[in-house]
C-alpha cells in the first residue's frame, strides 16, 4: 500500500517563477489494483507519479510504502527502490535510440550485477509474453508505436517490479492499441502487481479493469472513484 | 566480487554499444586524441632511445679526459702531462689523443678528424676512413673517390677514402674522418710531442672522483672531464631537446583537455536525455559515472594504443622523420641511423598517465554534474 499525507510539491521554490504543482495531497493507493490518476494537462498528475515512484521528493508531507516512510530516505535508498520496486513506462516511452529492443529491455538490470545470460533469458521471456520476441534484435527506432509501448513495458518489468508506473501510456496510440494496453495491464494485475497510470484518456480511466480513478485539478484531488 | 565483475561487464557492454551508436563522432575524437598521444610518445621514445644509445656508446670510453686550458679555452697539451697523470695511483692506462674539427668550405659542414686508438682502424698514409655523412655532404659515392681537404695554409691535400662507417654507428660517426698520426700532424701542423688531450683509465671506477681531485692539485692548469660528466652533458642536451618537444606536446595536450571538457560539459540533448532515462530506470549517479569512465577509458586507451604504436613505428622504423631535427640537432651532416627500440615499463606508464588521465579528469566533472540531475526531469 502506498500512502501520501499532506504532500506538497513546489518547483523553483523561492524564485519568481515558483510553481505549486501539488497542494496537500492525501491519498492511498491499494496493492494489487489498477489506479488511474486523471485530470487535464498541468493538473499535477505527472508530478504525483514522480513522487510515488521515488523519482523526486515532496516539498512537505509524507509518503510511505507498505508502512515504511520513503520520502525522507537518502538518494541511494530511493535508487534501490526504483530498481527493485517500480517499473516505469514513460509518456514518450523513452527507449534509448540506437540500441536494440533486447538491449533496451536489459538496461535496468545493468547496475544489479546479475548473470548476463540470466538477464538476457528474462528479457526474452518478457518480450515473448508481449509478442515482441521476433523483434528483439531490431533497433527501437524501427518499431511501430504499439511495439515501442510494449518494449517499454517489457523494460519496466525486467527486474520483476511489483509496481508498474505508466505516464500517459496511450497518448499517441489508436483505439486498438489502447485496448491492447488495457489487456496487458489487466494481465499484470492478475499476476499480483500494482499498476498506477496517469491518463486523461477516457478509454483508460473508463476501462473495465480499472479499480480506482483519482481526479486531479490544479494540484489537488477533486474526486476519487472506485 | 562476482556481482561487481558482472556489473562491470554489463557496463562495458553498454558502453561499447553506446560508442558504436555515435561511431563517426567517437572515431573523430579518437583520431584527434591519437595525434596528441603520437606527438608526446614520439618525443619520449626518441629522446629515450637517443639517451640509451649515447650511454651505451660512452660505456667503453675512458674514465678521465685531461685538457689543457689557456685563457679558459682548450689548447694543445704536452706529452709530459701523460707522465704526470700516469704517476697518480690508481691510473692504469694513459694516452695522448689527436683529434680536432675541420670546417669544409665547400659545403659549410664541420667534420671531426681523429687519429684512432685501435690499430686496425688506422688508415694507410694519405688514406682516410670517413663517416657515411661526408660523401653524402660532398655529393659522391665513396668508392674510389679522392677526398680533397684544404689545409690552414690554403693548399689542398688529397686523401683516398679507404672505407666508410656503416649507418649502425652513424649517431657517433656520421661526420668523422680518421687519419693516421703522421697525416694528422702534417695536415693540422701539430708538432710531435703535443696532443689535443690526454685520456686515462682507472683501476677502480669508484675512485674517479678521488683521482680527479688529486690530479687537480698536481696540475692546476688542466681540466679533468670524467666519463660521467660527458654522459650527463649528453643527457642534459637530450633532456633539453625533449623538454622543448614535451612543452609543445604538453600545450597540445592541454588544448585537448580543454576540448574534452568543453565537449563533456556541452553534452548533447540526446546524451543528457539518455542519462535521465538511465537514472529514471534505476541507475544511480555512480552507475552513470562508471559507465562514462568506461567510455573515457575505452576512448583514451584506444587513442593511447593507436598513438603509441604509430609513434613507435615513426621513431624506430621511419627514423623519427618529423622530430629528428629537434632531437638530433641541426647540422649540415646529419646522421642517418636506425634507433634500437628502447622502451621500458616506466616510460609507458608515464606516457599512459600523461595522456589518459587529463582526458578522463577533464570529462569527469561535467559528466558528474549531468549524472547528478534529478531523474524526474525526464518525466517532464
Amino acid at each position: 500500500m502506498i500512502e501520501l499525507q499532506s504532500v506538497t510539491k513546489l518547483y523553483n521554490e523561492g524564485r519568481a517563477n515558483q510553481v505549486e504543482a501539488l497542494r496537500g495531497i492525501d491519498l492511498t493507493v491499494a496493492r494489487n489494483a489498477v489506479t488511474v490518476l486523471k485530470g487535464p494537462s498541468g493538473s499535477g498528475k505527472t508530478t504525483l507519479l514522480s513522487l510515488i515512484a521515488c523519482m523526486a521528493r515532496p516539498t512537505s508531507g509524507r509518503i510511505s510504502l507498505d508502512g515504511e516512510l520513503v520520502s525522507g530516505l537518502p538518494e541511494s535508498f530511493l535508487t534501490e527502490l526504483r530498481r527493485t520496486t517500480f517499473g516505469f513506462v514513460f509518456q514518450r516511452f523513452n527507449l534509448v535510440r540506437g540500441l536494440s529492443v533486447l538491449e533496451n529491455v536489459m538496461l535496468p538490470a545493468v547496475p544489479l550485477g546479475q548473470d548476463h545470460a540470466d538477464v538476457r533469458a528474462r528479457a526474452m521471456e518478457r518480450l515473448d509474453a508481449l509478442d515482441l520476441a521476433g523483434k528483439a534484435q531490431m533497433k527501437v527506432e524501427q518499431l511501430s508505436g504499439g511495439e515501442t509501448q510494449r518494449a517499454a513495458i517489457a523494460r519496466a518489468l525486467i527486474n520483476d517490479a511489483p509496481i508498474l508506473i505508466a505516464d500517459e501510456p496511450t497518448a499517441n496510440l489508436d483505439t486498438v492499441l489502447a485496448e491492447r494496453f488495457i489487456d496487458i495491464v489487466t494481465g499484470l494485475r492478475a499476476e499480483g502487481r500494482t499498476v498506477i497510470i496517469t491518463s486523461h484518456d477516457p478509454r483508460i480511466w473508463g476501462a473495465e479493469g480499472v479499480d480506482a480513478v483519482i481526479e486531479l485539478r490544479d494540484g489537488q484531488i477533486t474526486g476519487e472513484f472506485a | 566480487m562476482i556481482r561487481w565483475l558482472r556489473r562491470q561487464r554489463s557496463l562495458a557492454d553498454y558502453t561499447l554499444a553506446a560508442l558504436a551508436r555515435r561511431r563517426g563522432k567517437n572515431l573523430a575524437l579518437v583520431a584527434i586524441y591519437a595525434v596528441v598521444v603520437f606527438f608526446v610518445a614520439s618525443a619520449m621514445f626518441f629522446a629515450a632511445a637517443l639517451r640509451s644509445e649515447s650511454t651505451a656508446v660512452l660505456a667503453d670510453a675512458p674514465e678521465i679526459v685531461v685538457q689543457r686550458l689557456v685563457l679558459g679555452r682548450q689548447d694543445l697539451i704536452g706529452a709530459e702531462a701523460i707522465d704526470k697523470v700516469a704517476a697518480i695511483r690508481g691510473v692504469t692506462d694513459v694516452k695522448g689523443r689527436l683529434w680536432g674539427y675541420f670546417y669544409d668550405r665547400i659545403n659549410g659542414a664541420n667534420y671531426t678528424v681523429m687519429v684512432p686508438d685501435d690499430p686496425e682502424m688506422i688508415p694507410e698514409p694519405r688514406s682516410v676512413i670517413v663517416g657515411e655523412g661526408i660523401p653524402r655532404a660532398r655529393g659522391f659515392t665513396w668508392k674510389g673517390s679522392p677526398l680533397f681537404l684544404s689545409r690552414e695554409t690554403g693548399d689542398l691535400k688529397k686523401f683516398r677514402i679507404s672505407r666508410t662507417f656503416g649507418t649502425d654507428s652513424a649517431l657517433m660517426t656520421a661526420d668523422l674522418v680518421l687519419m693516421n698520426e703522421a697525416d694528422f700532424r702534417d695536415f693540422f701542423g701539430i708538432a710531435p710531442g703535443f696532443y689535443t688531450d690526454v685520456v686515462a683509465r682507472v683501476r677502480n671506477p669508484q675512485e674517479v672522483a678521488k683521482i680527479v681531485e688529486k690530479a687537480g692539485y698536481a696540475m692546476p692548469e688542466m681540466r679533468f672531464v670524467t666519463r660521467n660528466d660527458i654522459i650527463r652533458t649528453y643527457q642534459k642536451v637530450f633532456d633539453w631537446r625533449e623538454g622543448l618537444l614535451a612543452a609543445l606536446a604538453g600545450a597540445a595536450l592541454l588544448a585537448f583537455a580543454i576540448f574534452a571538457a568543453e565537449k563533456a560539459s556541452g553534452l548533447s540533448a540526446e546524451e543528457a536525455r539518455e542519462i535521465g532515462i538511465l537514472k529514471a530506470i534505476g541507475w544511480d549517479t555512480r552507475d552513470v559515472i562508471s559507465m562514462k569512465l568506461w567510455e573515457g577509458g575505452l576512448v583514451s586507451l584506444g587513442a593511447f594504443l593507436l598513438g603509441a604504436v604509430t609513434a613507435y613505428l615513426h621513431v624506430f622504423f621511419f627514423g623519427g622523420t618529423l622530430f629528428a631535427p629537434v632531437l638530433k640537432g641541426w647540422a649540415v651532416i646529419y646522421p642517418e641511423f636506425d634507433l634500437s627500440p628502447h622502451i621500458d615499463g616506466l616510460q609507458l606508464t608515464t606516457l599512459a598517465l600523461l595522456t589518459t588521465v587529463p582526458y578522463i579528469a577533464a570529462t569527469l566533472v561535467p559528466i558528474w554534474r549531468a549524472a547528478s540531475a534529478d531523474p524526474d526531469a525526464i518525466m517532464r
